[in-house]
Formats: C-alpha cells, sequence, structure tokens
C-alpha cells in the first residue's frame, strides 16, 4: 500500500514535466464531472467516451446534457474533426515515465485520443506499476491478439521541429490529463 | 535528390560554405550545449555502461539470427492478417510499394517520419508512379516542400531557421506567416496535415521494433502523426530494415530505456505504439486494414554476416553521434554524411549508397571518439569509420601520395629517424632558428596558416637520453618511457620535465632505442599493414617483463597501443601475450604521477598561474582518464579554472588537420575562445599533439596569448619553483 503511494506519487512527478495535467479521482462517477467540467469550461461541444456502455453512459450523457455537450460514443469516425475531449479508460500507468497503457484496438478509441482536443485517461489506482519491464508480461498477451494496437501515451502531442522550440500540440490533443481513480491502497 | 561530393577538393569546398553559415553553426553549437545536459538528466540513476551492454549484447544476439527471426515475425504477423514480404534491394523494396498503392487503388499517401524510406528514395519512386505522398513529421514536411534530405536522423529540419520555415510557409499557404510566432506555424502544418490524413488511402510507416515472437511491429513518435499515419488510410505499409528484428517485447523496452533518452534527452517519447496484424478499420472494405511489411535487405544480411562490420547493425538511429560529433556541428548533416548522417552515417553510406558518396566525407573524421562515448549500442564507429576508409583505399588501388610515402617510410624505423633528422636541416631557413616554423613551405596552401607549426629539434630525446637518463642504484620502480614521435623529435623537453618529477623518487627511467612510432598517424590513414608493423617494432623494442610501467606522455599513443594494438595484431600474431602485458603497463603521464607516485604539495610552490584545462580526446575517451590531471594541477598548487567543452577535440586530429585545415581551424578557434573566457593565464593538456595544436594556434591568435603547456612541464616548473623558495 505505501508502495502504490510511492509509486502513484513518481508517476505525478513524471507526468508533470511532460506538461501532463495529473489529478486523482475516487472513481468513475468523479472523472465524469471532471471531463464535463473540463471541456465546457474550454467551450467543447462534443465529448467522445468510445466503449462506455449501461449506466455509466446514462450518467455521463446526463451530465453532458445538463452542459449542453453531446456525447458520442461509437462511429467516432464520422465525428472526425468535431471532438473536443476524448475520454477514456486506460489499462495500466507506468509511474517511470508517467506513461498510460491504452488498448487502443478499437479504432473509435485511437480516433478519441488522438484526434481530440483534449485527451482524458483514467487509470485505476491499482494498475499503476513502477517501470515498463514489470508488465512486460501482460503487454505480451496484449500483444499476442491478432489485431491489436497498443499505445504508450506520455504527454500532449510534441515537436521541436522549428529552431528546436518545443511546441505542443502538432497532431495528436493539445491536452493530455491523468485521472488516476481509486481511493488510497484500494 | 541529395548530391555528395566524391572529390575532396568539392567536399571541401562545400565545407568551406558551411561554415560560413552562421545560423547553422550557433544552431548546432546550442543544441549540443544543451544536449549533453539533458542527456545526462535522462539518465541519472540509471547504470549506462550496464544497459549499453546489455543492448550491444542482445543486438548481436540478434544479428546472428536475423533470418530465424524473420521467419518467426513472418509466421506471427501473417496469422494476424498482415503481409509480410522481402526486398533485396531499394528499388525492390519501392516497387513493391508502389505495386501494393496500385493494387489499391491508392491515389495519396500520408508518410510517417522513417530513414529506411529516406535510405530508398521511396518518395522519388512513389511520386514518379503518380502517387501524390506528404510526410506528416513536422520536419521531414518542412524538407520534403523544400525538396530536401534530413539533415539530422531526429531532427531533420535542424538547419533552418524560423525565418526560412515562414517563408516556406508563407508560400505553401499563400498568406503571411510570421516567423516569430512559431506556434502559429505549426497550427499552419496542424491544420494543412490534418486534411493530407483525412483524405489519404495509404499510410507508409518504417518501424523501430520488429518484435518477432509476436508479430507486432512498434513504432517511437513524439509528433502523434504515426498514429494518425496508421490509423486513418485504409492501407498500411511498414518498410523495416531487417536490423530492426528483436525476438521479444523486453528486449524492444531495453532498447527504448535508451533510444529517447540518447536521442533527445527524454525519458520517453510522447507516443510508442505497438501494432500486431491488420488493425481495426471501419472505411476499409472488410472493416480490417489492408496491411503489408516490407522488410529491407539492400545489404544488411551480407552486412550481419561480417565479422566487424555487423556492429553497425546495432545502430538504433538514436542521432546522438551526431549531436556530439565536433565536425557535424560545424558543417550539419548536409555535409556529413548522405542519407545517413554523423558517425554511423560515413559508415552507412558506404554500405548502402556507395563509394563515390562515401569517398570524401569517410575521410572527415578526427578519430576524437566523442561519437563512441555517446553510443547507447556502443558501436566502435571511429574504428568502423577507419576501416571503411581503408576498404576505399584499397579498393580504389590508388592511394594518396601521403598513403605510399607513408607506407615507404614508417616501418623502416632509421629511414624514417633519418629524414626526422635531415628536416631539422631542411627547415632552418624556414625557422629563423626560433621555436616555429615561421615561413611555410609552399606545397601548404594558406590555408594552412591558422597554427603555427613547432620546429623540430636538433636533438631528438633518444640522441640527448645518454646524458638525461637518471642513475638510480636500487630503484623501487622500472619504468620504460615510451616516447612517441612528438616527444622524441619535437617536444623533448617534455620528457626532461617528466624526469625532473620523478628525480629523488627512486624511479628508474630508460628510454629503449629501438622503439618507433606508435603507429597511430598509419591507422588514421588506413595503412593498417603500415601499423601492424611498427606495433611489432615497438613490442620487440620494449619487453614488458623488464619494466613494471611503460610511462607515455602523448595520451595519443597510450590510448592507440591500448585500443587498437590488439585489433591490428589479434592473439594469434605471436605477440598476443606481450602485447597484453605490454598493454597493461603502459600508462599516461597523469594517472603514473597521481596514482602511482602519489605526488603530495609538499613537492610544490604554493599558488602559481591559473590554468586551463583541455582533455585530449585519447586520454578522456581513449584511456577514459579525467580526475588525475585536475586533480594536479591543484596538488601543484596551481589554480584550476574549468572551461567550457574541456573534452571538445582541439581540432589536430594528427593528418586531419592537414587534409581539412579550415575545419580544424574554427574547432581550434573555439577551443581557445573558451580557455579565455575561462580566465585562465595557462593552458595545460597531457598530449603532444593537443600542445602543438594549442600553441601554434595561441601563436597566431589576435590578442591575448596565453602560454600552453604539457602538464609536465607545468608540474616541473610548480616543482623548481618550490625549490628556489626552499633553497
Ligand atoms: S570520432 Fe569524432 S570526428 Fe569522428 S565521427 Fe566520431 S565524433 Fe565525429
Ligand atoms: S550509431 Fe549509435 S549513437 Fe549513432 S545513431 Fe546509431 S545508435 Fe545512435
Amino acid at each position: 500500500m505505501e508502495s502504490t503511494i510511492r509509486t502513484v506519487e513518481i508517476m505525478r512527478e513524471k507526468a508533470l514535466a511532460v506538461q501532463t495535467v495529473f489529478t486523482t479521482v475516487a472513481g468513475l462517477r468523479e472523472a465524469f464531472s471532471y471531463a464535463v467540467e473540463l471541456t465546457g469550461s474550454q467551450g467543447g461541444k462534443t465529448l467522445a467516451a468510445p466503449g462506455l456502455g449501461g449506466e455509466d453512459r446514462r450518467e455521463l450523457a446526463a451530465l453532458c446534457e445538463q452542459r449542453g455537450i453531446s456525447l458520442v460514443w461509437e462511429n467516432l469516425r464520422g465525428h472526425l474533426g468535431r471532438i473536443h475531449t476524448g475520454f477514456t479508460v486506460a489499462q495500466w500507468g507506468i509511474a517511470e515515465t508517467g506513461t498510460v497503457v491504452l488498448d487502443s484496438t478499437s479504432e473509435d478509441v485511437r480516433i478519441a485520443s488522438m484526434l481530440s482536443e483534449t485527451h482524458i485517461a483514467v487509470v485505476p489506482r491499482s494498475a499503476v506499476k513502477p517501470g515498463a519491464v514489470d508488465l512486460a508480461g501482460e503487454l505480451q498477451e496484449m500483444m499476442k491478439r491478432p489485431g491489436s494496437y497498443v499505445a504508450f501515451i506520455s504527454g500532449a502531442s510534441r515537436t521541436a521541429d522549428i529552431e528546436r522550440v518545443l511546441t505542443i500540440g502538432v497532431h495528436g490533443p493539445q491536452e493530455f490529463h491523468i485521472l488516476i481513480s481509486g481511493e488510497n491502497g484500494g | 535528390m541529395i548530391t555528395t561530393p566524391s572529390d575532396v577538393r568539392e567536399y571541401r569546398r562545400d565545407l568551406k560554405r558551411a561554415l560560413r553559415n552562421q545560423f547553422l553553426g550557433n544552431t548546432l553549437e546550442t543544441f549540443a550545449s544543451a544536449f549533453r545536459i539533458s542527456r545526462a538528466r535522462a539518465f541519472e540513476g540509471i547504470d549506462l555502461p550496464g544497459l549499453i551492454g546489455e543492448i550491444a549484447e542482445g543486438k548481436d544476439a540478434s544479428i546472428q539470427r536475423l533470418e530465424e527471426l524473420f521467419q518467426s515475425f513472418k509466421t506471427h504477423a501473417e496469422a494476424a492478417g498482415v503481409k509480410v514480404h522481402t526486398a533485396r534491394t531499394a528499388l525492390e523494396a519501392n516497387a513493391l510499394i508502389a505495386s501494393i498503392a496500385a493494387e489499391n487503388g491508392v491515389k495519396r499517401i500520408v508518410k510517417g517520419k522513417s530513414m529506411t524510406a529516406e535510405e530508398t528514395f521511396l518518395n522519388d519512386h512513389l511520386e514518379k508512379a503518380g502517387f501524390q505522398v506528404t510526410e506528416t513529421d513536422l520536419g521531414e514536411w518542412i524538407i520534403q516542400l523544400r525538396g530536401e534530405g534530413p539533415s539530422h536522423m531526429v531532427m531533420p529540419a535542424i538547419h533552418l531557421s524560423r525565418k526560412e520555415v515562414a517563408e516556406l510557409f508563407t508560400r505553401v499557404t499563400g498568406t503571411p506567416q510570421d516567423p516569430e510566432n512559431i506556434d502559429g506555424m505549426v497550427k499552419v502544418a496542424r491544420r494543412e496535415l490534418r486534411q493530407a490524413y483525412l483524405e489519404a488511402d495509404m499510410g507508409i510507416t518504417g518501424a523501430n521494433f520488429a518484435v518477432a515472437d509476436t508479430g507486432t511491429i512498434g513504432l517511437v513518435t513524439n509528433e502523434g502523426n504515426g498514429r494518425l499515419v496508421t490509423t486513418l488510410p485504409r492501407v498500411h505499409v511498414a518498410l523495416v530494415g531487417f536490423d530492426k528484428l528483436v525476438p521479444d517485447l523486453p528486449s524492444a523496452l531495453r532498447i527504448l530505456k535508451a533510444l529517447p533518452r540518447n536521442a533527445t534527452g527524454q525519458p520517453i517519447s510522447t507516443y510508442v505504439t505497438w501494432i500486431t496484424g491488420a488493425t481495426q478499420c471501419t472505411t476499409a472494405p472488410e472493416g480490417r486494414k489492408v496491411m503489408h511489411i516490407v522488410f529491407l535487405d539492400n545489404g544488411r544480411l551480407a552486412l550481419a554476416r561480417d565479422p566487424l562490420f555487423s556492429q553497425a547493425l546495432r545502430c538504433i538511429r538514436c542521432g546522438a553521434c551526431a549531436n556530439v560529433c565536433p565536425i557535424y556541428k560545424l558543417v550539419g548533416g548536409h555535409n556529413y554524411g548522405h542519407v545517413y548522417i554523423g558517425a554511423i552515417g560515413l559508415i552507412l553510406t558506404y554500405f548502402y549508397h556507395g563509394r563515390q558518396n562515401a569517398r570524401a566525407i569517410v575521410r572527415a573524421c578526427l578519430n576524437c571518439q566523442a561519437c563512441k562515448a555517446v553510443c547507447p549500442a556502443g558501436i566502435d564507429l571511429p574504428h568502423l569509420i577507419k576501416e571503411v576508409l581503408r576498404t576505399v583505399l584499397e579498393t580504389e588501388g590508388r592511394k594518396p601520395a601521403k598513403n605510399r610515402l607513408l607506407a615507404r617510410i614508417l616501418p623502416n624505423r632509421k629511414l624514417f629517424h633519418f629524414l626526422l633528422r635531415r628536416a631539422y636541416l631542411a627547415q632552418r631557413p624556414l625557422t629563423g632558428g626560433g621555436e616555429y616554423i615561421r615561413h611555410l613551405p609552399l606545397f601548404f596552401s594558406p590555408e594552412h596558416q591558422f597554427r603555427s607549426l613547432p620546429a623540430i629539434t636538433g636533438t631528438p630525446l633518444r640522441d640527448r637520453w645518454h646524458k638525461m637518463a637518471p642513475q638510480v642504484k636500487d630503484p623501487s620502480i622500472r619504468v620504460a618511457l615510451f616516447g612517441g614521435c612528438l616527444v622524441d623529435f619535437v617536444y623533448p623537453e617534455q620528457a626532461a620535465a617528466f624526469l625532473e618529477l620523478v628525480k629523488d623518487r627512486n624511479v628508474q627511467v630508460e628510454y629503449p632505442q629501438d622503439q618507433t612510432c606508435c603507429g597511430l598517424p598509419a591507422k588514421m590513414m588506413g595503412e593498417n599493414t603500415v601499423a601492424k608493423a611498427v606495433a611489432i617494432q615497438n613490442l620487440k623494442a620494449i619487453d614488458p617483463a623488464d619494466y613494471d610501467y611503460i610511462v607515455t606522455l602523448c595520451a595519443s599513443c597510450g590510448s592507440h597501443i591500448r585500443e587498437n594494438y590488439p585489433k591490428l595484431l589479434g592473439d594469434s600474431s605471436g605477440f598476443g601475450v606481450k602485447m597484453h602485458q605490454f598493454m597493461d603497463k603502459i600508462i599516461d603521464f597523469s594517472s603514473f604521477l597521481a596514482n602511482v607516485l602519489k605526488v603530495e604539495p609538499a613537492m610544490f610552490r604554493e599558488g602559481g598561474p591559473k590554468a586551463a584545462y583541455h582533455a585530449p580526446c585519447h586520454l578522456c575517451r581513449g584511456l577514459g582518464v579525467t580526475q588525475e590531471p585536475r586533480e594536479l594541477i591543484g596538488t601543484a598548487g596551481m589554480e584550476y579554472a574549468p572551461a567550457k567543452d574541456e573534452d571538445v577535440c582541439c581540432g589536430f586530429g594528427g593528418s586531419f588537420s592537414l587534409e581539412f585545415p579550415e575545419l580544424s581551424a574554427e574547432l581550434l578557434t573555439r577551443k581557445l575562445d573558451c580557455v579565455e573566457a575561462a580566465g585562465a593565464d595557462l593552458l595545460v593538456t597531457d598530449c603532444p599533439g593537443c600542445v602543438l595544436q594549442l600553441r601554434g594556434g595561441m601563436d597566431r591568435r589576435e590578442g591575448k596569448k596565453i602560454p600552453v603547456k604539457h602538464i609536465a612541464e607545468a608540474l616541473a616548473e610548480q616543482k623548481r619553483a618550490n625549490g628556489r623558495r626552499s633553497g
């Protein structure tokens, strides 16, 4: 437990170092409010939450409606160019590099995380590992599946190609938010 | 189309033009300084030598079984719905990719950054075949629009200023762009390229890894363009060099630990993407992407079987060997490589793009070892560069006059030394009796005037030795002094200073008379046979069993003996054992004084000049000695004045400075500027080659002339001053 707290702390440090916004939330519900608030405050009109279903989706939809944001969760190709916020639930976090591991096998997940202005990824606290090597086994299992697309994401899209000046948001999202969800030790 | 001169004279013209480009020089210099810091920070807490060792070992093991790894990759990838191809040549790869595009009714193509595609000139081929190709990495897009090749393997447009980019974007968009608004220009690219992604039918990428046991490719990018290229279009083709094969994910992760840290000083690149097989793609006919992976041979499989050059396949394309290279810093990637750039570029150009493109550029290496010290795959880059040079010279069979001369003279020590003595007489009209050659003979051009050349001494060390040799009855340490040509024939006073310092320490010093040139100049010129012949002479001249140490005042000799004798002689030469004993006993001056004699402050005067230090390449990287000389400065009562870039090459590089005087001069100027800025009133170093360069440059320098001394001379002076005080 002590070590999870420490690991999440390291992850925060490393994430902040690459301009990622890093927060903790109690659970999915709080993550939803965060996403809707953020989208609203940025003037976003569309929030994409690929793969979200059932009660969760209804809950998020209700919050979106209150802020006048439309929620999309499938066939995201049809919304290219209009998605403000991509909301995804990641599989793991890697503390040593501030990285989120996102199974992006579904095309919708890819679109939500690549073609949005702001990408929010929720990572369960228990899924934060100290280093990539601690995940080698799990990652290998994921990669064995035909057609799998696994993404390590560590910050917002960046370039330094003009006079080495660091510039954020060249192709992908201009902001990247990590929400660690679950109580301490949870 | 990229052109690289094959003629040295033409190449020197290009180099001179590049040296006049101040923006380039400043940018690369600032970058190099920033890189050094960010790289060090990125590797904090990581056992870097351990990691390099693991990467090298892992890569070597893979290189030995590329075909087996390929079969495994193919089986797994094909099971996941990919068509895997091999292309033996660049043309075959290009034609294959064009036919995949044609079969799939493709018109527009978006590309992720790929050095392998640069290698095959894929874009040219596809465009000629009627396809529209858009590079999506910002830097690559910029140079594509300008019709240039990359000038760096990681930062392809590093040679361009914001002003040049603004002009380009103004032309492309038809709206004026503000050069000061870099963010705005990036947004222009974002907009324009977003459109290209949406319209493209096919995406082409390279791969940083091809993971055999799952059939997965790994892509490392910061911009995220690789993800869009592999997601939006319905067809994806990856062009992958055979050298990118790794057995499994842990091997890839090990490389990933070093790649971004060594490339850009980042702990990890923003996006690392692992793709196994044909992924979901809702616009493709069956909801799955049409995916092809083309493995490029183009000489790699043959390279893999070469006992020496196979090392080059370890390269993970981090670009660091360019960042730290003093020559790259001066002239940029368009003048220091063909397609592949920097140290590894000099090597790969020969294999992938041919002798004509390699023959001039491969000469422009100082052997300063900076590239080798920074390579995360532990490639012995300077050695491979010299071996390429040798191969080129041998293939061409018409060696430069200086090579032919060297081959005739150097192996015959008596002739060589006779000529050096004659040279003393011949130079007299040129020196006016002073310590420098005041007038260069006619065969030197005015470009060689950037430093004064020292006069050859009238009485070489070997001839005055019988008078100098210390007489010690019952020595506690027996030393053979390995002089090297410069100490023997130009600076015997450096040896005298050494003797002064060991006096009263019960050290017996001998100067075995049959010793000769260490052979480094021959190695530098690709004359391995000559280098080997003189190596054997030295092993015969000095029997390591007779001595406790073989001390040298010349870091270049020391590092050449330690590093290259085994490569030249091997263990089967019959000299194997003696050679290793010789190598074990050879020690540089500073280490001998600091670690063996353990000299103490009491021996020296307290207080003295403020001394800057130049770290010779062959001492700090070649022999790995960094602490001792700096400590000695303090021990000897002087004040150490740290200077910027102490361990950057002074530009001597032996015959390099004669072949490329303009590069040598520029490096020297930068070095002396740093020394001056440090506020030093003395410059010390521990290699007579560096003394030659630095002192000669100081002599020609306008303004303040700071004396330059071998550290032995500086220490002897401090000791003498102490004697005067107490005496
Ligand atoms: S040895 Fe020095 S000059 Fe030669 S390629 Fe390496 S860094 Fe450049
Ligand atoms: S040779 Fe080494 S330093 Fe140069 S690019 Fe390759 S891996 Fe990097």
